[in-house]
């Protein structure tokens, strides 16, 4: 398990981490969030030993126990954690297998057990047809794979992900997921970093946000969304700024116009969006349909653009706890509108 | 220190080389083209120099295979900044590995490496130039050894003074270029100017390229070049020491300025 201690970093006046603290049981994953810059990859690189904290400590250790301290023991540290960082890291003249092999021999792996492993990898990571491949001539999803694999080869206790996805294409994302959820359910702790927060849902996840150097709320992925998050319903129009009817939010039961005025202003003030924020069973398709019906009369001078219902999700939680507005995410009014797909889509990803 | 690790990461560097053989290839036929061409003027200059009947190889067989293993020092840099490029550096280091065992992982083979392309020029020489060493085979392999262990540790130490590639490149290249012309890669250095020659015992390459000539024309032993062998052991530990105080493996390296 990984137990962190009231970590602290400062890069001359800057704190980077004030007072961080995060337990990570066996078998677990912690969905670490936050915004660019919040500290996650500072933390990592501590807590894995490449960096020395200003204050605080990183414990780690087998099964429930917490019982080496990194910065004190980074060789025994070192066998016990696993690290794929934000940035890819591989060999790539060096073909798949022997990438794996590094990392295996590094560990102190024998040469039967490591090439066991090897396989082992391979095959969860779906990697076996390009075993002998140079890495410098895999996909960009395949060397993601490869590069997420490295980190496996010695079976860590605690296992450090930071942002394992980016680039990855919609199989190698699987994939990945697929082998962190085996890796947890065979006892690894795991720590993920992510921007793609369904991702954490979907790996049922832990969540910690951390913001402004420490950890600003913990929980479960419902629990997260049940506190902080609801669904919304943004309209969007061109043209001359439009006068609200007062029958409009009655469209949508229960809903609260967010204050009641224009939130966005278009380009050179045309246009706009408004935003309610409603429970979930407000949100049904007819009663958008109705509403945008309604909208479309609005008058000549105004054209509705389009209607965005952006259901309560983990973004909207971490951006209300973070205190980022969901407006300053939002495309340009004068663009064209997306659809709800679309939206729903871009409501997955923070964008801080 | 674990032997383990360094272990390890010398494999990696093994592989790496095989897998790139191209500059060491360079290292190997770059002199070996030399020689063709300046063998008649050697063969001239040793005949001034009372050495009748010598083959030119024998003064330029050991002035540029010690000339072109300086050239070498690129090849050092190359391995470790190329490790912070691919981001396996950190990896590594995440591993466990510590900054002696990196350097020792990666310098080890290199040293091999270096030894083993001085070796085939001077074999492929044998066949080539009709090269024969008239001293002891120990001492010449002694001094190779010598001048592949300073090649390496002034790579070592100029990974550590520089952060970016260019840098490191144009410092090694010039320095390895400057020390080869002075140590007497091209030409004997009793017919450089006398600042030069002043110059000269100051540098590894020249007590490298004396102790090779001595063992190829003067017949000499390993007595006769422990002075040779003792200098170039000093340079390496002063490049060693300065690169220790120097050298931190948390140190960010970047291609260019």
């Amino acid at each position: 398990m990984l137990l962190i201690e009231d970590l602290r970093k400062s890069y001359g006046a800057h704190e980077v981490l004030r007072g961080l603290c995060l337990e990570v049981s066996a078998g677990q994953i912690m969905g670490l969030v936050g915004s660019n810059g919040a500290g996650k990859s500072t933390a990592i690189s501590i807590a894995c030993g490449l960096m020395t904290a200003s204050g605080g400590r990183v414990l780690v250790g087998k099964a429930d126990l917490a019982d080496v301290d990194v910065a004190a023991d980074r060789r025994r540290a070192a066998g016990l954690i696993g690290l794929a960082p934000q940035e890819l890291g591989i060999y790539p003249m060096l073909s798949v297998e022997q990438n794996l092999i590094t990392f295996a021999e590094l560990a102190g792996l024998g040469r039967r057990a490591a090439h066991a492993q090897v396989e082992r990898i391979v095959a969860a990571l779906d990697l076996e047809p390009q075993l002998r491949q140079r890495a410098d001539t895999l996909s960009g999803g395949q060397a993601r794979r490869l590069h997420t694999g490295m980190a496996l080869m010695h079976r860590p206790e605690v296992l450090f992900l930071d942002e394992p996805t980016v680039g990855a294409d919609v199989a190698a994302r699987q994939a990945i997921l697929a082998v962190v959820r085996d890796i947890a359910a065979q006892g690894t702790a795991v720590v993920y970093t992510t921007h793609y927060l369904t991702e954490l849902a979907d790996l049922g996840a832990h969540i910690a946000i951390l913001h402004e150097g420490r950890i600003a709320l913990e929980g479960s992925v419902d629990e997260m969304v049940d506190a902080h998050a609801a669904p919304s319903v943004a309209i969007v129009t061109s043209g001359e700024r439009p006068t609200l009817p007062g029958w409009v939010p009655s469209l949508v039961d229960g809903a609260v116009l967010d204050d009641g005025t224009v939130l966005e202003d278009g380009k050179a003030g045309r246009g706009g969006r408004v935003r309610w924020d409603a429970p979930t069973s407000a949100i049904k398709t007819d009663r958008v349909a109705a509403l945008a019906d309604a909208l479309g009369r609005l008058g000549a001078r105004t054209k509705l653009e389009g209607v965005d219902v952006t259901p309560a999700s983990l973004e909207s939680a971490f951006l209300d706890i973070t205190g980022h507005h969901l407006s300053g995410n939002h495309t340009d009014p004068g663009e064209a509108f997306p659809t709800q797909a679309a939206s729903e889509e871009s409501s997955d990803v923070v964008h801080a | 220190m674990s032997f383990t690790r360094s272990a390890a990461i010398a494999r990696t560097t093994i592989r790496l080389v095989i897998k790139d053989p191209g500059v060491t290839i360079i290292m190997v036929v770059m002199p070996l083209i030399f020689i063709a061409f300046l063998k008649p003027s050697l063969q001239a200059q040793l005949e001034q120099q009372g050495y009748h009947g010598a083959s030119g190889a024998q003064l330029g067989v050991p002035g540029l295979a010690v000339f072109f293993a300086f050239l070498s020092i690129q090849t050092v840099c190359m391995l470790f900044f190329r490790e912070h490029f691919w981001g396996t550096w950190q990896r590594v280091r995440a591993a466990g590995a510590t900054g002696i065992e990196l350097v020792v992982g990666k310098a080890g083979p290199l040293v091999l490496v270096i030894l083993a392309q001085m070796a085939v020029v001077f074999v492929t020489s044998t066949w080539l130039f009709g090269y024969r060493a008239n001293g002891s085979l120990l001492a010449l392999v002694l001094l190779l050894a010598g001048v592949a262990l300073c090649v390496v540790a002034l790579g070592v130490l100029v990974v550590s003074l520089f952060r970016t590639l260019d840098q490191a490149m144009v410092l090694g290249n010039m320095g390895g270029m400057v020390m080869a012309g002075f140590g007497g890669a091209l030409a004997p250095t009793s017919t450089l100017p006398g600042w030069a020659q002043a110059f000269a015992h100051v540098t590894p390459t020249y007590w490298g390229i004396e102790g090779l000539r001595s063992v190829s024309l003067d017949g000499a032993g390993v007595a006769d070049v422990a002075p040779a062998l003792g200098v170039m052991a000093l340079f390496t530990a002063a490049c060693v020491l300065v690169a220790t105080a120097r050298f931190r493996p948390t140190d960010t390296k970047v291609g260019a300025t």
